[in-house]
């Protein structure tokens, strides 16, 4: 998706991704300032953001971390610009700090906090549900459904934030991220919006006494608000009976799609929620008014459900509330199934049978993997060679936890985000056993680097792996700030890792992984050694250095020798681009990406011949 | 047929998405409203690629067993992996060609034979078409090309609620300008190969 995002009439209508509806609906909502850090199933978002930046109307970075990100972004919206501040669901819980007291300071600009969160973990560690950081942080909220939906609640979220010059939350979940739908745009503003800062430090300082003063307006602001959820045109009531369904994000459209094909429409009620905090109270006590059942469908944690429940009680209105503990789950994602299910129950009908294929349990399974030509392979290889199952491994968030499956099987514990040195730290101060952690590059400067100060501080007896591919490969080779090249060229401001590592007080060592005699002696001299030490395996990650027209040209392997004598390699390694053809070993050319550590392995491998091609 | 929930499967590089996208905009080009969706968090290079097209007025962007009218599977053991998806009568355009996953090229596991998806699906499919994808793409001039040669082949058979006709609209109008002759090439092997196979 290209420029039509920044075309400033309205009107058309475009195929979007929900993150990309995202994109145009902060822009039309005057959106000046962005910035983010990268994460399934939030990354799209701001890539398309940085893909249009060169000449467009805002500013633009990926920060080093959720914090920050955040933090910059609070001073954009104090200086007066409408922004945009993007990142998933775990990402929120790095930027809690500064955002629990966001709300209290203000957004005289205006500020949207985009928190993609992923129920069923598709790409992620849990599946937290981030509509209690509203409630938490007093953050109103939306929750959009559609590619449309994404469009318009990004909109009119960034013009909520700026009329209540307050922080505003608009929460998605990776099926409302992925969708993909027809969206009709609508004008870009056609005067930029800003509001100079004038300096009111009473205001803006949350000092005790004015933290007081700050939170009562807060809450001042979100008891007005009320009035507005319960006119919002994203509340919206339909059908009729004593039945009814309160929803809200995509379980809606679940629901709406089981409604439909159950010949239900109509016949029942229902109450849909789009901007979801503060509740619409009086709209939602009306509604209950005039049910004698309802039935709550959202996905995750019962958030409607209890708030409803309590909303029933304090009217002193009269209703059965079913929801999580009856009908529907509390852990996964929904699907037309399970709400399928559970409407057919609430109405008393019998379950739904359904018929399906079932298919052998035991096919081969298909992880995903290190790709062909990735230098991590290279670098588990020479640390199992050195350390094997003697050493205990911890791991971070990043491709290279993809370093867990078998052969390599180089990750024991994991937290989160740049938890790997110092979760590793603590064990090994803990257990006396040797411990290497691994860390990617953009991982080290998110918050690995508190990590390597507090080992030095402390003299924690841990060997660090920095895996340096120079980028954020895993969501989507975004540039972090120790890389050379972006997609739009050279970076001109690279943060210097190796003096970054030295100025935290230890001397690093650095390899090409792909480079497994010096790798190797690298390591096996590492690892004589005591106290925090750190290994930087620097080599960049193939997709991006073709991405960047910065691959060298290299050819295939091959086989040159005995086809057998290449399978310990093969177990060893277990790269993409091997394969068994009738029972042989063999090397798929179109796989392999030349990056002939294989070769380095077994003196049956050979670089590819000019003429084998 | 005018309402419909399409489930594509893949390994992630096969153009599955680029596919999915392709078929959404030759359904808005027709009028027909539409709503896909798309899982691909840790699908780098070699993982599962699942996406799903519902042509009709569909609000939901995901399928659940038993509800695909359509399985296009662009790779053989994900086609086998993704039949629980499909509902009694429906179609399946998969490619008949396999990619090892590593278990296999390791030893570790065995890739099931071709049979096991028709022995699965019959007296359950309508219809079940497999065509050598990779091999038709090379064919017309490059390996990338297999996605457009299974929707070549989907639409041949019947399974889209549109003709090969409007493919080649879509591939004229929405890819890069010198991608459309090897695309085109290559819906049109595809269409051949799945019109002789339903002959066959």
């Amino acid at each position: 998706m290209g420029k039509e995002l920044l075309k400033s009439e309205g009107g058309d209508t475009l195929l979007l991704l929900g993150n990309e509806a995202i994109v145009r609906g902060t822009l039309e909502g005057g959106v000046r300032f962005v910035t983010c850090y990268p994460g399934t199933p939030s990354s799209e978002a701001p890539d398309t953001f940085f893909r249009l930046s060169q000449g467009a109307p805002y500013y633009f970075e990926y920060s080093v971390n959720e914090k920050v990100a955040l933090e910059v972004a609070g001073g954009a919206t104090l200086a007066g610009l409408p922004t945009l501040c993007t990142m998933k669901h775990v990402g929120v819980n790095v930027a809690a700090d500064p955002l629990m007291t966001l709300a209290y300071v203000s957004a005289p600009g205006g500020l949207v906090l985009l928190s993609a969160d992923d129920p069923g973990c598709h790409s992620s560690q849990n599946e937290q549900d981030n509509r209690l950081y509203a409630r938490l942080g007093g953050l109103p909220c939306f929750e959009p459904a559609t590619a449309q939906e994404c469009k318009d609640m990004a909109r009119d979220a960034m013009l909520l934030s700026r009329k209540l010059e307050t922080p505003v939350l608009l929460r998605t979940t990776t099926r409302v991220n992925h969708v993909r739908g027809p969206v009709v745009t609508g004008d870009l503003p056609a005067t930029p919006y800003e509001k100079p800062f004038v300096k009111d430090p009473a205001k803006y300082v949350p000092l005790p006494a004015s933290a007081r003063v700050m939170h009562k307006r807060l809450r001042a602001i979100l008891d007005g608000l009320v009035a507005e959820a319960d006119a919002s045109p994203y509340n919206v009531e339909s059908g009729a009976g004593e039945l009814g369904f309160i929803s809200s994000g995509v379980s809606r459209n679940y629901l709406t799609d089981v409604l439909e094909e159950e010949g239900l429409v109509g016949k029942v009620r229902l109450l849909e929620l789009g901007l979801t905090y503060p509740l619409p109270e009086n709209r939602i006590a009306a509604f209950l008014s005039a049910c004698k059942k309802v039935l709550i469908v959202e996905e995750l944690e019962p958030v409607l459900e209890n708030e409803i429940r309590a909303l029933a009680q304090t009217r002193g209105i009269s209703v059965e509330i079913l929801g999580k503990s009856e009908h529907l789950p509390r852990l996964g994602e929904f699907s037309t199934a399970n709400v399928r299910q559970a409407v057919r129950a609430f109405v008393g009908q019998p379950a739904a049978v359904v018929e399906a294929l079932t298919v052998p349990g035991d096919l081969p399974r298909r992880p995903p993997n290190l790709c062909a030509g990735c230098p991590h392979r290279a670098a588990y290889y020479a640390v199992r060679e050195v350390y094997g199952d003697t050493a205990v491994y911890s791991s971070d968030i990043g491709c290279y936890t993809l370093g867990f499956l078998p052969p390599f099987r180089a990750a024991d514990f994991l937290l989160c985000m740049g938890s790997s040195i110092s979760t590793g730290a603590g064990f090994a101060r803990a257990s006396g056993k040797p411990v290497v952690a691994f860390i990617g590059d953009s991982t080290f400067f998110h918050s690995g680097i508190t990590g390597l100060i507090d080992a030095v501080a402390y003299n924690h007896d841990v060997l660090i792996v920095i895996l340096d591919n120079r980028t954020t490969a895993m969501t989507g080779h975004q540039p972090n700030p120790g890389v050379d090249t972006t997609i739009f060229g050279e970076n001109p401001n690279p943060v210097d890792l190796m003096a970054l590592i030295r100025a935290c007080g230890v001397e690093p060592v650095k390899v090409n992984p792909l480079n497994h005699k010096a790798t190797l002696a690298a390591l096996t001299e590492l690892s004589k050694q005591t106290g925090p030490r750190v290994l930087v395996a620097e080599y960049p990650c193939p997709i991006h250095a073709r991405r960047v027209g910065q691959a060298k040209k290299t050819l295939p392997a091959r086989v040159a020798g005995d086809p057998a004598a290449c399978l310990t390699v093969r177990d060893n390694l277990a790269c993409p681009a091997f394969a068994m053809v009738d029972g042989q070993f063999t090397i798929n050319a179109e796989q392999c990406d030349g990056c002939m550590f294989c070769v380095q392995l077994s003196p049956d491998l050979k670089p590819g011949k000019k003429e084998a091609k | 047929m005018t309402r419909a929930r399409i489930f594509f499967t893949g390994v992630g590089g096969q153009g599955t998405l680029t596919a999915t996208t392709l078929l959404a905009r030759t359904a808005l080009d027709a009028g027909l409203p539409v709503t896909s969706g798309e899982i691909h968090g840790m699908a780098q290079r070699g993982g599962v690629v699942e996406s799903t097209l519902l042509v009709g007025g569909y609000k939901s962007a995901i399928i659940a067993p038993g509800e695909a009218d359509v399985i296009l599977g662009f790779e053989l053991l994900e086609t086998l992996r993704g039949l629980p998806m499909l509902r009694r009568g429906g179609f399946v355009v998969g490619n008949s060609e396999a990619l090892q996953p590593v278990g296999v090229c390791l030893g570790r596991e065995c890739y099931p034979p071709l049979e096991a998806v028709l022995e699965t699906a019959k007296g359950f499919a309508a219809q079940v078409v497999l065509v050598p994808c990779i091999s038709l793409a090379e064919q017309a001039g490059t390996a990338k090309a297999a996605n457009t040669v299974l929707l070549g082949a989907a639409a041949a058979c019947g399974a889209l609620p549109f003709g090969v006709a409007d493919l080649t609209r879509s591939i004229e109008k929405y890819l890069k300008p010198k991608l459309v002759d090897v695309n085109l090439k290559a819906l049109a092997l595809g269409a051949e190969a799945a019109k002789a196979g339903q002959a066959a």
